[in-house]
């Protein structure tokens, strides 16, 4: 996994939202490239790892995959504790899943880690026509509470591997100092565009290592000393 | 009556030889995935080892059906009914009151049962020793029916999360995942969801109540069967609102992971590894989402005659199982990843079942007790903490 001369973040990602609004189907659609018509209900969670590499550096994605309803998010802090990013899912077709990822934002907003990256993510576009949640009603949602916003199709593969690269860049890009804000918001069709490396590279690493402190935890040893060894 | 015979007949007819659904030119080689259809029509990706073993199962399977036959031939029919012998429905008192020749019968029954009910005996045995027939004489006959007739076209919050599940729950299963099929779950589902409200409808209750169909053949007893698990089998509050019961069966499993496994709890607890990330799911559907299902089928024959404990017993010889290969992992995800591919792959049930009864060591049912009433008021107060937490979120709401 460890490519030499590049950097390697371990990062822990969650998603909530409510039940079948496709958090799975979205995991599965970007680590496996599958997609069910009939998805397994998750109970619990589900864990899954995938890799990806920027040119910035590569980041190794341990993602947890929550269970949607309502009892089972008494389990929630267990799989939100210690994430770098979060994302928070709903169904654009369900008036009620956007209310619940609303409750979620909240919660996330008190209990997470301060510099925890959230996206909010309005799944299913491909059902544009049964549409109940307005993309700009989302999308100024998101503006007001400093998430990012991305509408996708996890059928389609709309925007999913957008969503994961897109999280993968904050997180090395992540600078500390800075709290998570609106300024991190932009629109979705802006996603492609490349941002600069820093300059000055051993700068860059001590940034990294304080983030993998950050979101990883010192345990993370292995990494710090990839990290160093640079 | 509901027209559920028929096209279930497979889950007991056995046959031969696992039929491979993509046989490949390269199936011989071992290190290569076929995809094989169960005892029980479930499909499963495996190694042609994998295929091997599931036919050796299915001989054991068959020679244990033999040792039944047997042993009825010996101590008469159904023998292995009396009520006194089960041991989820005996006291200690009661024990002490048992003619010798029940004990001995008790005895070994035990042992029969720990080495697997023939899947034809399945209904009839599980139905009686659990308690289902008991339960079910003490209401009208005509319950089910009345029930499933009376909530008819309800629409109810749980109806609607049911209705969500049906296509989700073992898609692509020849039975299960058929219009009769979704209509059968939907009913026992539903009947349950008004027969205790408390419970409603918790998802994972969809894989136990669609295995227990397959099993028990007819819904009316599989009905039943759920019944007397979520009221008399499993620790209480299971499934209900907050899911308290298994929060505190996720914690009395720590402890015992801690005791009989502690080489293993450590080095999970510099992990900061929570058994309850890959627990929670076993303990929620039984491991009917994790094992395969002649596996599940043997978890179940125990549990339903000797209590919940057999799911500690169970839940540990994975971890055990897996000693050595967890003791060198360094991060959360291998952890994970080991405990999956080894259920995953349990094709032979005795392998997991000689290590949960010989190798674990005796629970008793009241260390068990004991020790869930021990975590109850922690898993009370953090469960009240985040309950205030969201009462808090909601007052700023209303702001
Ligand atoms: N049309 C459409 N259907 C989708 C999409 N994503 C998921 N689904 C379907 O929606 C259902 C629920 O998807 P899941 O991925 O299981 O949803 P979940 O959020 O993981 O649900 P829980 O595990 O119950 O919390 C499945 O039957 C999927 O096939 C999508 O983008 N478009
Ligand atoms: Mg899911």
């Amino acid at each position: 996994m460890a490519r030499t001369g590049n950097k390697n973040i371990q990062a822990k990602l969650v998603l909530l939202g409510d039940m079948g609004t496709g958090k799975t189907s979205m995991v599965l659609r970007f680590t496996k490239g599958q997609f069910f018509d009939f998805q397994e209900s998750t109970i619990g969670a589900a864990f899954f790892t995938q890799v990806l590499s920027l040119n910035e550096a590569t980041i190794k994605f341990d993602i947890w995959d929550t269970a949607g309803q309502e009892r089972y998010h008494s389990l929630a802090p267990m799989y939100y504790r210690g994430a770098a990013a979060a994302v928070v899912v709903y169904d654009i077709t369900s008036m009620d899943s956007f209310e619940r990822a609303k409750k979620w934002v909240i919660e996330l907003q008190r209990q997470g880690n301060p510099n925890l990256i959230m996206f909010l993510v309005g799944n299913k576009v491909d059902l544009e026509e049964k549409r109940k949640v307005g993309n700009e009603e989302a999308e100024q949602y998101a503006k007001e509470n400093g998430l990012v916003f991305l509408e996708t199709s996890a059928k389609t593969a709309q925007n999913v591997n957008e969503l994961f690269y897109e999280i993968a860049k904050r997180l090395t890009k992540k600078v500390p100092s800075r709290p998570t804000g609106m300024k991190l918001h932009r629109r979705p069709q802006e996603t492609g565009r490349r941002r600069q490396l820093p300059r000055f590279p051993q700068l860059f690493v001590r940034m990294l290592v304080y983030q993998i402190e950050l979101h990883c935890g010192p345990s993370d040893l292995k990494i710090k000393a990839a990290l160093n060894e640079k | 009556m509901y027209q559920t015979h028929s096209k279930r007949e497979f889950a007991i007819e056995f046959q031969p030889q696992i039929q491979i659904l993509r046989p490949s030119i390269h199936s011989r080689r071992a290190n290569l995935l076929v995809k094989f259809q169960d005892l029980y029509g479930f499909t499963v990706e495996g190694n042609v080892d994998d295929v091997n073993i599931l036919n050796e199962v299915r001989e054991k399977v068959r020679q244990q059906g033999r040792v039944w036959w047997a042993l009825e031939a010996s101590k008469g029919a159904n023998w292995y009914l009396q009520p006194q012998v089960s041991s989820l429905t005996e006291g200690i008192a009661l024990k002490s009151s048992l003619k010798l020749s029940n004990l001995a019968n008790a005895i070994t029954l035990k042992r029969l049962i720990r080495k697997g009910i023939p899947p034809v005996l399945r209904p009839k045995v599980w139905f009686s020793l659990s308690g289902a027939a008991k339960k079910k004489s003490t209401v009208p006959e005509s319950y089910y029916n009345d029930l499933s007739k009376a909530v008819e076209g309800k629409v109810t919050a749980a109806t609607k999360q049911i209705d969500h599940d049906l296509p989700r729950t073992f898609p692509g299963h020849p039975w299960l995942d058929t219009p009769e099929g979704h209509a059968a779950l939907r009913r026992v589902l539903v009947g349950y969801s008004f027969r205790d409200s408390d419970v409603g409808y918790c998802q994972g209750l969809n894989y136990v109540a669609a295995l227990l169909l397959l099993v028990m053949k007819t819904e009316e007893d599989a009905f039943w069967m759920l019944a007397v698990l979520l009221e008399n089998v499993l620790v209480s509050d299971c499934y209900t609102n907050n899911l308290s019961g298994c929060h505190v069966e996720q914690r009395v499993f720590q402890d015992f992971l801690a005791k009989k496994c502690p080489r293993i709890a450590a080095h999970l607890e510099e992990l900061e590894f929570d058994v309850s990330l890959v627990a929670t799911e076993w303990f929620l559907c039984l491991f009917s989402k994790s094992l395969p299902s002649e596996t599940t089928l043997r978890v179940w024959d125990v549990l339903f005659y000797e209590g919940a404990k057999v799911l500690f017993h169970v839940a540990l010889a994975i971890f055990k199982m897996k000693e050595e290969e967890l003791l060198l992992t360094h991060h959360v995800g291998d952890v994970i990843n080991i405990l999956h591919k080894t259920t995953h792959h349990l094709f032979d049930p005795d392998e997991l079942l000689t290590v949960a009864f010989d190798k674990i060591g005796s629970m008793t049912t009241n260390t068990i007790s004991k020790q869930r009433k021990k975590q109850e008021p922690a898993v009370m107060a953090e469960l009240d903490q985040r309950l205030r937490r969201l009462n808090s979120i909601k007052m700023d709401d209303e702001k």
